[in-house]
Order: C-alpha cells, then structure tokens, then sequence
C-alpha cells in the first residue's frame, strides 16, 4: 500500500491549513471552568426517609453546571472519529463491498466490513444479530461498514464512498404476513415466529357459553422510538498488551460486556467498560450498538475510536418499542363481572430479536388486566419482519396491553351503561387474588387507588367531572 | 455538514452581487436566520449540498419594520421575535403576533427571519396566510433591479419561489388598503410547540358599518394545497354580504372546496377538510371580534 | 479556513475553523466547552442552546463565523467560583434534572426568561421551554424551579447561605 501513515496525513493537513497567526497561539488549554464546591457526600448506611421527601440528586450539580461528561464529551489524545454506513434498503443479500475509494480518501485511517467481525453475531436472548451485515441486510438501519477517520466530517464523507452491491429481496413489513406459514423464513433457520407463549386459567369455552354478552375488538399501537437527548456513543482504546477499554452509554454493562467479548473473540477478563453517566435510557441502551466497531476499528488503526450516533441512525439502527395487533374477546354477565377473556397478541419483532421475549412474556402475563378473570386464555406470538428492529422500553409490553383492555372496558361500560369506575371496580383484582400464572397476590391496592384518583380530579360517573 | 464556502455580504446590493457571481459556477445558498436551510444541510446529500453559502445574516438594511407611502413595509431580516415585539405589528396585526408565536420555539423565533419563513415556501408557512390575506406584496432585488409581486404569486409550490438563484427577498409590503384590517390567523397542529400546521388558515375583512356587511373579505388557507391559496370561492361568496353567523359557517364550508389537501402521516386530507371548514370559520368569527373592538375604541 | 473571535463567558477568544463549522462544534471541539450539547443537530431538541447577545439560540444552527465579534453565554459561564447561580441552586434543590442532558439548554433558557421577564407565570415559563425537549419529561420540577427563583426563594447564593 502506498498511503501515506494516517499522523503524516493529518499533520500536513493541519500545516496546510493554519495559518501564522494559529500555530503561533498557545497550545489548547480546557478553559478555567469554575467549580464552586460544595462537597456533596452521603452517608454510608444512611437510612433516607422516602415518603413525604424530596428527591434531590447527587450528580444534578455537575448537570447543572454542565461539567458532567457524557461521551460525546469525552477526547483522548490521537482519538478518531467513526461513521457506520447503513444499508439503506430492507431485505437484500449483499453481493459486494468495495472499500477502496475510501481507504484512499486522505484523513482516512481505517475501514472495517462484516466480514472484519471475528464473530458477528450477538443478542441478549436469540444470537441473530450482526455487528456490521455481512452476508444478508434485515432492515434498512443496518451497518454494512465502518470507517475511522481524523474528523467526523471526512468519516462521514468516507461511508459515501463505500460502493455496496445489493440483490434486494421482497421485505416483509406486516407481522401478519410472517406469521403465515409459507411466507418463507427471514431469519431461516429460524423460524419466522421466534417467541411463543400461552397462558390458560379455567375453562373460557364454559365462560363465553354462561355470558350475558361477549365484546370482541381488535387494539393496535405503534412502534415507538426511545429518542434519549443523548445519542448512543462508545470510545475504544487498546493497550499494547492487548486489553480493551471501551467508554459507552450502555445500561447493562455486564451484559454488553459478555456479546463484546463473543464478538471481538476476546476473553472477557481483557474487557474493561467504563459506563459513562446516560443522558436518557428508556430502555433503548440495553444493548451493544456501536460498542465492537469502535473496538475494532481501534485495533486496526492503533488509535483510540469514538462513534456517535446521529439523530437519524438513533430512529433507525436502535430498538424501538414492539408494535402490538391485540385481538380481545371478552364475556361479561349483565352486572358487568368479566367472565371469560380470549386474548390473541402479535408482537411485530422487527429484524431482531432483542428483548422481545421479555417483551412477550410481559405483555402475554399482564394482557388480562388488574381483573379477577377465572376462565383465561391468552397467547402471544413475537414475529421477525425486515424493519427497525424492537426492544426493551419503559414496560416491556405492559402500556400496550394497558391500551387495549382498558380500551375494552371502556367499550363494555358504554354497551352495558355502567359507570366505567363502577365496571372496574367491580372486576378489580382483590387482597389475595390469582394473577393469570395463578401466583397468589399481595398487598392489592386497586380498590383503593381508583377511588382516589377518581376523588382527586373529581370523577362524577359516565365520563363527566364534576 | 459538508464544506462549503461562506461569503459574507455586506448589504443587500453586495448580496445580489455575490449571487451574480456564484450562481452560474456554483451551487449556492443564501443563509439568514439559519433554521431551515442549516438543518437541511445537516443531512444533505452530496448532490444538494451547496458549495456556497451567501451570508445574508450581518445585514442591517433589511431589518426595519417602519411605515412608509406605501404601507407596512417589513425587511426580510426581521426575526419572528421581532414580529411579535414590535409595537407596530402588535398593533396593526396582532393576527402577525400570534402567526409568529405559532413558529418553532423561542430560540428558532430568535434566528428565524420573516423572509426565511417565505422562501422556504413549505406549503405550511406560517406566516403565509396572513400576509396572502392582507394581500401582501414582496419585493426582490436582482441585477437588472428591483421587482415587485403579490406574495400569492411569489409562492410557486411546495419549497418553491419566483425568486431566480441571482435574486434576493427585501422586504414584506403591507399596502395602505390593508393597513389595520381585522384579521386572524389559526393554526392546528398536533402539539402547542414546535409543531407544522396539519391547516392554518387566515381570514381578514372589513366591516361595512352602515350595511354590518363584508368588505373586501380575504380567507388564506395554508398546508392544504401546494401553497398557500385563497378560497376564492368563499371570499366571493362572503363579499357584501351581510354578517352573521351562518354566513361565516357556509364560508367555512365552501372554503373546503377551495382546499386541496393530501394525506400524510401527519393527517387525512378528510382529516384536514373537516379542519379548514372549522378554522376559516373560527377565524372570520376571530376577525369580526377584532373590528367589533376596534369599532369600540373609537 | 475563516478566523473568529468571540466573546465567550466574558473572555475573547479566537480560533480558525472551517467556514461550515457551527457554533455549538466551535464551543465544544475549538473551546472545550462541552456543556452545550449535540442533540438532534436540527434545531428541535435545544441541549444546544447558548445565549447570543442576550438571546437564546441553537447553536446548532449558527456558523461560527456567524458568531464572530458576538458575545455568547454558555452554562459554563453562570457560576463563579464562590457560588452556583439561582437558576442552577434551584434547580438541584428541586431535583430538576434528571439524566441531566437537556438541562444546561433548558438552564440557558430559563436565564434568558429571567433575564427579560423576573415574574414569568407558568404559561410563560412553558412558552421559553418549548424549545427544550425532556425525554425523562421532569418539566414541573424544572418549572417549580424557575418560579423558586422568580420568587427569590433561591436569590442567596450557596456559598453565604451554607
């Protein structure tokens, strides 16, 4: 290869393009920031009376100085900047990756493709999601390459030159369509519905057989985007003897610790990861994103990397919250008791699998509601389709299914002309009630909590306020 | 962003100078306030990134707001928060106040410009229909000159202008016929702050007092059509006619005939019909409460 | 290369940046002045935003050069060694910040509010935050905060009152 060594680049392009007047100024100093210190320190073992308190925090002061450091904060010395080109199409096998026009971009140090990644796979639960797409595109937010440059500019140009030859395949986008059985396999071998869960409590065929009436609706809800403030972001950086360190915005670091090291093919005790304060999680940052092309992308060049998401690739290329089809079949006698529940739940995956069994679990336990049902029987599928792919987010499936059977009740109270409180009440789960797993409840509050917040804002029956 | 070149001019004359120059060998950009056209380059592609950029924002002739012979004349530099401070407007427009106050959130108002806000020419505009109902004029300068134009003409369609890559906007004209005219502006969109407009809709006449009649009654309708439009056939409908309540529901409805309006993630174009029937409405009833006060305060 | 010079937290300070640069990269790459932060890039999000000659911006959608000859207030210019400011005092005791990202925009915010307006009323505290997003959406502990401090509960500075 004829290029020139990356320092040599960057230092002919920094001489070319600072004048007299620059290079004689006093080398970058941090500005004095002032630090009125007022050392905040708990007690150990302080015992903090919760109820009637104040919440304060410890780390608000340097929040409110702006001296907290997030990543994006962060600089170490020869640092590079990466990008992350996305594939940019839903379903297609990738024919080629040609890389070279970047690599000779002046300021370029190093580019990486899929088939760079040791192992590339990983995932909390199902191992089917690659680092960088190698051989076949899943969704649209897919990274096909990397590249690590001396500014984030150049590596942003960089990607642009990355020449990626596609065979697009038909994407499939309704989850109904990959729960049919000849819609073939996504993520073949896979099956195309990788999550499955029942739950039966009584006997619903005799329950719908003894109801007064019997409502049945069908609830969707749409896919939800964490959005925290701050972007996903991860610093690398090797020593000589072959230990990692990687800066990164990752709520679970042990977790993440575990697929870095499947990924990188490096034991984990050579893995060191510094979380970083987060600025939002939700439950969008559960997960490795940028963490193994940092990392390699630093063993390639030698030098420190950071990649930080852009506000498109934060919509694109992280979890989002599961859209949910909820079919509902509900029998109520003529007082409004809930005497039998059929639940169906399609949970829409998205390209990976994620924290959708957690999500699936979640949703198919809670789906009956806070309700007494004896005669239950819910079931739950989570399918793969060629789009953003979901995960875990504030819930894991329970505001979901909040919407859809609450949305019910509120369709049967109508029909019924019973009081939407009044229904509730009626079928609230009680002190020592089953859950739908039948686990025997304690301290059940329902009851009580209704009745004060329809006292607080005033609930006069039938949707008026008093 | 992508590199680019920046020329800083110095007043209007040498803006339009520095387009004659670039324009015919480069892609240029003219930047103001900042808001759309930086935002946009963020993520620009390569073959609609400029290689230049003309600085517009250090000048200082195009930031009065004064009345002249001709009316309220407004430069194309003015900020939104400068619209909404400005005793004049308050006084004469306050429909321009609360239009202004609809844009962004507070730190988009303190870079946005007036002229901005109508180059961009989204068919959302904000400050677009009250200006199309007071029949605004605008008036651009280029190298063979200066020309003048109704702004319902300077919109060609959605982000696009009468105005040639050489040319620049200097200012907004009121004319004297316009000069006080009651007038309201409604927008509906899905929050309070920093929202687009699913309809906004202005609607500005005069009162005939002898007659309780309308006068020269103009009704604006934005994001439901290409650009900003009259309702033509609702203003023709409402002209002389006397005022009352069930002439401004019929205005409301044939407004909608007026509107053509798409289906977007953001709204149905039912969604939107039912919506320009309840704004234009709202909005006469809004205009007539404001000559009804200013019948009063004399 | 375009050579500026600003006045920033009080200090003149200059630097040569390619003409694109915008302010809030200015700041924090040329002046590691890290507080203001890269949200969305877009103008919508507001953890970008400083103070230019006395009005609140993105600095997300300003050029550096724009700034030139500017002065610009950023969170880092509030506190003095010997105490935080009101805004900031206020804002810790209330618990107002949560992951803390959104919060030196929100504070910039809050001080241009104060700034022209000592006796804001909720409505208008709302209307100067609309510009700063909170996705752990603690916006009642930071209104509860601005209103502290336009009350002038929190006017004594920490270092006297401790």
């Amino acid at each position: 290869m004829e290029k020139k060594p990356a320092a040599v680049v960057e230092r002919e392009a920094r001489v070319e393009t600072r004048d007299v007047v620059e290079m004689l100024r006093a080398p970058a100093a941090a500005p004095l920031v002032p630090l009125p210190l007022e050392v905040l320190v708990p007690e150990a073992r302080q015992q903090t009376p919760a109820v009637r308190q104040r919440a304060t925090r410890p780390d608000c002061r340097l929040h409110g100085l702006g001296q907290t450091k997030y990543i994006d904060d962060m600089y170490l010395p020869g640092m590079l900047y990466a990008k992350i080109k996305r594939a940019g199409i839903a379903s297609a096998r990738i024919l080629s990756v040609d890389t070279k026009e970047a690599e000779a971009m002046p300021g370029v140090v190093a580019v990486i493709t899929g088939r760079d990644v040791p192992v590339n796979s990983f995932g909390p639960s199902l191992k089917d999601q690659p680092v960088l797409a190698d051989e076949r595109v899943f969704h649209a937010g897919d990274g096909v390459a990397a590249v690590a440059a001396v500014t984030e500019q150049i590596a942003a140009e960089a990607i642009e030159k990355i020449k990626v030859e596609y065979e697009p395949i038909r994407p499939v986008l309704d989850p109904f369509e990959s729960l049919k059985l000849e819609t073939p396999g996504l993520h073949a071998p896979n099956p195309n519905i990788y999550g499955h869960k029942v739950i039966k409590k009584g006997d619903v065929a005799k329950g719908f057989a003894e109801s007064y009436r019997i409502f049945e609706g069908s609830y969707r809800t749409q896919m939800v985007e964490h959005v925290p403030l701050e972007p996903h972001a991860s610093i690398a950086t090797w020593d000589p003897n072959g230990r990692l360190t990687i800066y990164s915005t990752l709520g679970r670091i042990t977790l993440g610790r575990a697929d870095i090291s499947r990924t990188l093919g490096v034991p984990m005790s050579r893995i060191r990861i510094i979380a970083t304060i987060v600025g939002g999680n939700f439950g969008g940052k559960n997960e490795i994103t940028t963490e193994p092309v940092v990392a390699l992308l630093a063993k390639k060049s030698g030098r420190p990397v950071k990649c930080t998401f852009t506000r498109p690739e934060e919509f694109a290329s992280s979890t989002t919250r599961h859209p949910l089809v909820m079919d509902y079949k509900t029998g109520v006698s003529r007082e409004g008791r809930i005497l039998a529940r059929q639940i169906r739940l399609v949970l829409d995956g998205g390209a990976y699998c994620s924290w959708s069994e957690t999500t699936l679990g979640k949703a198919c336990i809670l789906s009956a509601g806070p309700y007494q049902i004896d005669n239950l029987y819910a079931e739950a599928f989570v399918v793969y389709t060629n789009k953003t792919m979901t995960g875990a987010m504030r819930g894991f499936g329970a505001p979901q299914v909040c919407f859809a059977y609450e949305s019910q009740m509120d369709d049967i109270a109508t029909a019924l002309n019973i009081d939407p409180l009044e229904i509730r009440m009626l079928n609230a789960l009680k002190e020592g009630s089953l859950s739908p797993t039948s686990q025997k409840l304690h301290s059940v509050v329902v009851r009580e909590t209704l009745l004060q917040a329809a006292q607080r804002f005033g609930w006069n029956g039938n949707g008026a306020r008093s | 962003m992508r590199a680019f070149d920046v020329f800083t001019a110095k007043d209007s004359r040498h803006a339009v100078a520095l387009l004659a120059e670039h324009a015919a060998t480069s892609k240029v950009k003219v930047l103001a306030g900042g808001t759309d056209l930086l935002a946009d380059l963020k993520f620009a592609s390569a073959s609609h990134a400029p290689d230049v950029v003309v600085d517009i924002s250090r000048i200082e002739d195009l930031r009065s707001i004064a009345v002249t012979g001709d009316g309220l004349s407004i430069g194309a530099l003015v900020t939104h928060t400068e619209i909404m401070r400005s005793p004049l407007i308050r006084d004469m427009f306050p429909a321009m106040v609360n239009a202004a106050h609809t844009i962004g959130a507070v730190q988009t108002r303190n870079l946005g410009t007036l002229g901005g806000n109508l180059v961009t020419a989204v068919p959302s505009v904000d400050s677009g229909p009250t200006l199309v109902a007071l029949d605004a004029l605008v008036t651009v300068l280029g190298p063979a000159g200066r020309r003048q134009m109704p702004l319902a003409e300077f919109f060609v369609g959605p982000r696009k202008t009468a105005l040639k890559p050489d040319e620049l906007l200097l200012e907004i004209l009121i004319p004297t016929t316009s000069l006080g005219k009651p007038t309201c502006f409604l927008k509906f969109g899905l929050r309070k702050g920093q929202a687009l407009a699913l309809v906004n809709v202005a609607a500005s006449f005069w009162v005939d007092r002898a007659r309780n009649a309308f006068v020269a009654p103009r009704i604006a309708l934005g994001a439901v059509a290409p650009k900003v439009v009259h309702a033509s056939t609702a203003e023709a409908y409402l002209e002389g006619r006397a005022i009352a309540p069930e002439a401004m529901v019929e205005a409301g409805r044939l407004a909608v005939g007026d509107a053509k309006p798409i289906s977007d993630f953001r709204a149905s174009a039912e969604y939107r019909r039912d919506l320009v029937a309840v704004l234009t409405r709202r909005a006469l009833e809004g205009a007539y409460e404001l000559a009804k006060a200013k019948q009063s305060e004399k | 290369m375009t050579k500026v010079t600003l006045n920033v937290n009080g200090e003149t300070r200059t630097a040569s940046v390619p003409p694109e640069m915008t302010l809030l990269r200015l700041l924090r790459e040329e002046f590691g002045l890290t507080g203001a932060k890269l949200g969305c890039d877009v103008g919508d999000c507001g953890a970008c935003t400083v103070i230019v000659d006395g009005k609140t911006v993105n600095s997300c959608l300003m050029l550096a050069p724009q700034a030139d000859g500017r002065d610009v207030l950023t969170v880092e210019g509030l506190a003095t060694m010997e105490r935080l400011h009101p805004i900031q005092k206020a804002f810790e005791e209330k618990g107002s910040l949560q992951c803390g990202f959104c919060g030196p925009g929100v504070i910039m915010s809050a001080k241009a509010l104060l700034d022209e307006n000592p006796d804001p009323s909720v409505l208008e505290i709302r209307d100067a935050l609309a510009g700063n997003l909170c996705r752990c959406t603690g916006y009642s502990k930071m209104i509860e905060a601005i209103q502290d401090v336009a009350r002038g509960d929190n006017r004594q500075p920490v270092g006297e009152s401790a």
